[in-house]
């Protein structure tokens, strides 16, 4: 008998897919890679807090790579939760290589989650991957800096873009908590949505955003001017 | 021009000597073939043979103290025997020697000086001196033998001194006031020191390592697919080594000496010690030994610990996976990156108490262990940095404000929401670099939601008429 899945009308009112062992995750346009960057750490961490798991994270990327988006800043993944004695960081030359010690890591065991800044995985690496984070524990996420156009082996696929920030609640002239938009492109049980998250600033990990009722403090009707 | 080095042609026919004038020469030997002196390249051709020498020896010097009588000095105590004896150790020596093309006079002695005379001087190619026999083997050599300075072997002579032996019976307070040289008791220092009365130590050419376990091979190894197979075995004599003193390695050597009188050598650093041989073999299969350049084939393989440490046995959990379980883990997978990355390719932040966002963090070479944390900066940082900050330009509504729109790598933004300035001062406690300046950084986010960094670098009450002090911005991070 054929079961149907229900869709959700309202996406935000529907929970984030589970944490798969192998996701990936594109900008939707190169300018939004922190984003990106920023929602795979939120997710492997909380995936990692899942499963109870305490061993460190690695970042996979190649020196060119870094170049042209910048690279991870320590003090910048402790605001979203990840204590910097937990983070590693992996500089491969070519992007060949980065694959391989992204493989590497993920088999080790050592390692809770890697993320690696991939450009352009064959299928058969990315069953590689998939293969390697199972056989490692650990979740594994391909960062692309452009949506793909490509196959892939990884459960989920989403696409990140930045969303402009609630409101301060002090100052209506400055940024208040930082929002993206992720859109699952494609999942292994046809799932899809779009999903508006919003960083939450005491664990700094990113969750859906209220949709319905809750905007936080009201905004001040006489804003204090902070330059 | 004068003879730096003859042949033996040279020497024993036409009795031609280093330091003779080249037109003399010429003159005695009108088809004389000579080729310019290249001190440089022979010290380093010699320091490679010194290396080839550790196949024998740990401890190998670099006797170069002698322009025209460089040779190699080793250590042979106790290891005679590993090669059948002295005499048959002196004759390998010299037929592999020669089959690499070099011919060479060796010989063994109980000091540096006497082995040192006895292979120049005594006209053997492999002399022995039975232990405690020194005295007798020399009495017969020319007084240069004892590696004395031109005005002494010419005093010498002048007093009818010809043979070591003579030297025996003469009264030392002497020959010490007579052969002196700014050095002091040159003679009879030298002397001393052939005989074994002054003890005369060996500056190797590379420390001796500590642990190693080598083994030699009938036919040379042509291919690397010999060493593969050798390695196991090596690795794990040398980790019973290391197991025996309780000791880990930290630093690993492979040095395989070819035939042809050179050493080729494989080097992996380890984040933890370790003695296990398991991943010291993976340690050298990722760092590729297909990259020994083995020419004509190696005989010898030799695995070292450069570097050791204590790494005391552990007592084995019994319940589950353990946080050390977890560190051997990580460590091994640190090991194995470097090896095929490079060192320095896995790396983890070490907190700095500075503000300033380039100081703020230093990432180092990755261990198990996590590196010292900091206090937080005060106020959030970026997720994504850019190192070094790229140049923006900027439209502020007024001077020291935040930008109203700005372009970054020729795309322009338009600034929907921004904060700050954050403001901070050059560190003055520290030698600058350069010109330090004051940065007033911004949080700027453009109207699709994205989130920057920005500082203006430089205060506009401070440009006093000069132009290249305008503040400019910079792009320093992205938010996520």
């Amino acid at each position: 008998m054929i079961q149907t899945v229900a869709r959700p009308v309202f996406p935000n009112l529907h929970a984030l897919p589970a944490p798969e062992p192998f996701e990936e995750a594109a900008a939707s346009h190169p300018q939004d890679f922190a984003p990106v960057l920023a929602f795979a750490l939120s997710r492997a961490l909380m995936a990692a807090e899942g499963r109870g798991d305490g061993r460190p994270l690695a970042m996979v990327s190649t020196v060119p790579f870094e170049h042209e988006r910048g690279r991870l800043s320590a003090w910048g993944a402790r605001g979203l939760g990840l204590d910097p004695a937990r983070l590693l960081v992996i500089r491969a030359r070519r992007e060949p290589e980065a694959q391989w010690a992204f493989e590497e890591a993920l088999k080790s065991g050592a390692l809770a989650a890697v993320i690696g800044a991939l450009e352009t995985p064959s299928f058969v690496a990315t069953r590689r991957l998939d293969f390697a984070a199972r056989a490692g524990q650990a979740s594994a996420f391909v960062l692309r800096s452009k949506p793909p156009s490509d196959l892939s082996a990884a459960r989920l696929r989403w696409r990140v873009s930045a969303e402009p920030s609630a409101d301060h609640p002090l100052d209506p002239r400055a940024p208040g908590a930082a929002r993206l938009a992720a859109e699952l492109v494609r999942s292994r049980d046809g799932g899809s949505g779009r999903f508006l998250l919003e960083q939450d600033h005491e664990t700094g990990r990113f969750r859906l955003a209220a949709g319905l009722a809750d905007h936080g403090l009201a905004p001040q009707p006489h804003a204090l001017q902070v330059a | 021009m004068v003879l730096h080095a003859v042949d033996r042609v040279a020497r024993e026919v036409f009795r031609l000597h280093p330091g003779q004038s080249h037109a003399d020469a010429r003159a005695i030997a009108p088809g004389l073939v000579s080729a310019p002196a290249e001190p440089e390249e022979e010290a380093r051709a010699l320091q490679a043979l010194a290396l080839w020498f550790e196949r024998f020896s740990p401890l190998v010097a670099v006797d170069a103290a002698f322009p025209g009588q460089e040779g190699l000095l080793l250590d042979m105590t106790g290891g005679a025997h590993l090669f059948g004896g002295e005499q048959a150790l002196l004759q390998e020596i010299v037929r592999r020697l020669a089959a690499a093309g070099i011919p060479a006079a060796a010989a063994i002695a109980d000091t540096p000086g006497a082995a040192f005379a006895l292979a120049r001087w005594s006209g053997e190619t492999a002399a022995v001196a039975p232990p405690g026999e020194t005295r007798a083997a020399l009495a017969d050599l020319p007084v240069e033998a004892l590696r004395l300075s031109g005005d002494a072997v010419r005093l010498l002579a002048r007093f009818g001194l010809q043979r070591v032996g003579d030297l025996y019976g003469l009264p030392r307070a002497g020959l010490a006031r007579r052969f002196r040289d700014p050095e002091g008791l040159a003679l009879v220092r030298r002397l001393d020191q052939a005989l074994g009365a002054e003890a005369e130590p060996l500056k190797p050419e590379r420390p001796a390592p500590e642990y190693r376990a080598w083994q030699a091979f009938a036919e040379p190894l042509i291919e690397t697919e010999g060493v593969t197979y050798a390695l196991p075995a090596l690795a794990e004599a040398l980790c019973a080594e290391l197991e025996r003193t309780g000791q880990g390695a930290r630093m690993l050597a492979l040095d395989a000496f070819r035939t042809d009188g050179r050493v080729v050598r494989l080097t992996a650093g380890l984040s933890a010690p370790s003695r296990t041989p398991k991943h010291l073999l993976r340690l050298f299969k990722d760092k590729g030994i297909e990259a020994l350049d083995l020419g004509f084939g190696a005989d010898v393989l030799m695995l070292s610990a450069l570097a050791a440490e204590p790494l005391a046995p552990r007592q084995a959990e019994l319940q589950g996976d353990s946080r050390l379980a977890g560190n051997d883990a990580l460590a091994g997978l640190i090991d194995r990156l470097q090896a095929r990355l490079g060192e320095g390719a896995v790396r983890r932040p070490e907190g700095v108490q500075s503000h300033l966002p380039e100081r703020s963090e230093r990432w180092v070479a990755a261990g198990p262990k996590a590196p010292p944390a900091a206090d937080p900066p005060f106020r959030p940082r970026p997720l994504v940095m850019f190192d070094p900050p790229e140049p923006v330009e900027a439209l502020a509504e007024l001077p020291d404000a935040a930008p109203s729109r700005f372009t970054w790598r020729r795309a322009p933004h338009r600034v929907a929401k921004a904060q700050g300035p954050e403001r901070l001062s050059p560190e003055w406690w520290r030698p600058a670099s350069g010109p330090a300046r004051t940065r007033d950084y911004y949080v700027v986010e453009d109207d699709a939601g994205r989130r920057f960094w920005l500082f203006r670098e430089g205060l506009y009450e401070r440009i006093e008429g000069d132009d290249d002090r305008l503040p400019r911005w910079w792009m320093q991070g992205a938010w996520g």
